[in-house]
């Protein structure tokens, strides 16, 4: 894919809607920059993400945000999405996106960068996958760890929400212990799944556990991730976004949820393997961070 | 009945912070103009979670957006284009 598709015709300029020629002139593509892109352009840009049918002030929606800020080479990425509230975004967003069976994300990321390296070898494409929780460590664990172990180069960024949220609140491998929801009366009766250690351990080069709630940090943790999967390996980044539905708060107390989870559950933890870390030292001197 | 975010452009301009713009989960709907240093609300976008607020009234003591009805917004409209 490249940047080429976004320009308009000039012949029908006149009839195109306001949003798709802001895309043209406004959006923040890596072609047209010198310096890497960043969360600094949100605010006076236009949005790779557009009029997306979330509920008012969910974290997830304000972290996808960071994550499409932060893509180093949008036109060149293509995302792998599963089902969950994360694949009601993906119609608004200006990039390929393909759309899994549920849990199979990995896999057909896995089937997509092979594909592309064997047709455009001397391109750089990114393959991103983006799902919930449930996708990710519940059903598809199996294959999110099974491309780890095969070192496939792509990146896993799970939107961690703790719940099944938009089949109405059935507990899953990330909820943590006690937790009741609308579909799980009882309580969780076993611990929550430890993802990023698992990552770690299962060969990942990157692994990350954060929250949304510092829009610079998910940045720099998704370029970070991103640049190291082009090169070296699999790399994995846990982000809670909670689901202010399910776990009973208003609009605007995600964000506070967030911070207070900093310090608790979701307490930063980073590994980064040496190999890894000796190429994001590379990359800076090139620029690219 | 829903609400929308405004932000006092005047307030808001004596501390050139774009905060709110980064934490608002809509898509292009809490701007930053750079000539007027203000951030602004696009009407039509907001969902009214208050997000907003609280960053500005809780996380960073400015209080510098409140939450108005459609009705109230248009009547404010209306009195600012008077003067």
């Amino acid at each position: 894919m490249a940047i080429d598709i976004y320009k308009i015709n000039p012949e029908f300029r006149d009839i195109m809607p306001q949003e798709i020629i802001d895309l043209e002139e406004n959006a923040t593509w890596a072609q047209n920059q010198k310096k890497p892109r960043g969360i600094k352009e949100l605010p006076d840009t236009k949005e790779l993400l557009e009029e997306h049918s979330l509920c008012a002030g969910c974290p997830e929606a304000a972290a996808l945000r960071y994550v499409l800020a932060a893509l180093p080479k949008p036109e060149e990425t293509i995302i792998v999405n599963s089902t969950g509230c994360t694949s009601l975004m993906f119609p608004h967003i200006a990039l390929h996106t393909v759309h899994s069976l549920f849990g199979n994300q990995n896999a057909v990321a896995s089937g997509i960068k092979r594909s592309l390296a064997w047709r455009f070898p001397d391109k750089v494409k990114d393959v991103v996958v983006l799902a919930g929780d449930g996708a990710t460590v519940d059903i598809g664990l199996d294959y999110t760890l099974q491309s780890f172990f095969r070192q496939e180069k792509i990146t896993t960024i799970c939107f961690d929400n703790e719940v099944y949220a938009n089949t109405g609140g059935q507990e899953s491998g990330m909820t943590p212990k006690g937790q009741v929801f609308k579909m799980a009366p009882e309580g969780k009766k076993f611990e929550k799944v430890k993802m990023w250690e698992l990552a770690t351990t299962s060969g990942c080069h990157y692994s990350i556990n954060m929250t949304a709630s510092a829009p610079k940090a998910v940045a720099k943790a998704v370029r970070e991730a991103i640049l190291i999967a082009r090169d070296i390996g699999p790399t994995y980044l846990n982000i809670y976004t909670p689901c202010i539905l399910e776990i009973g708060l208003s609009a605007n107390e995600g964000l506070g949820e967030m911070k207070d989870q900093d310090k608790d559950r979701f307490a930063s933890y980073k590994y980064v393997s040496d190999e890894a870390a000796a190429h994001l030292i590379k990359c800076k001197e090139e620029g690219l961070l | 009945m829903y609400y929308i975010a405004k932000v006092d452009a005047d307030m808001c301009a004596e501390y050139k912070c774009n905060t709110c713009t980064l934490y608002c989960p809509e898509a292009n709907t809490l701007m930053f103009d750079k000539e007027r240093n203000t951030s602004y609300v696009d009407v039509d976008r907001c969902k009214g979670c208050e997000l907003c607020v609280y960053v500005c009234t809780d996380m960073l003591s400015r209080n510098c957006v409140s939450m108005l009805t459609p009705h109230e917004l248009k009547e404010e409209q209306a009195l600012a284009a008077q003067k």
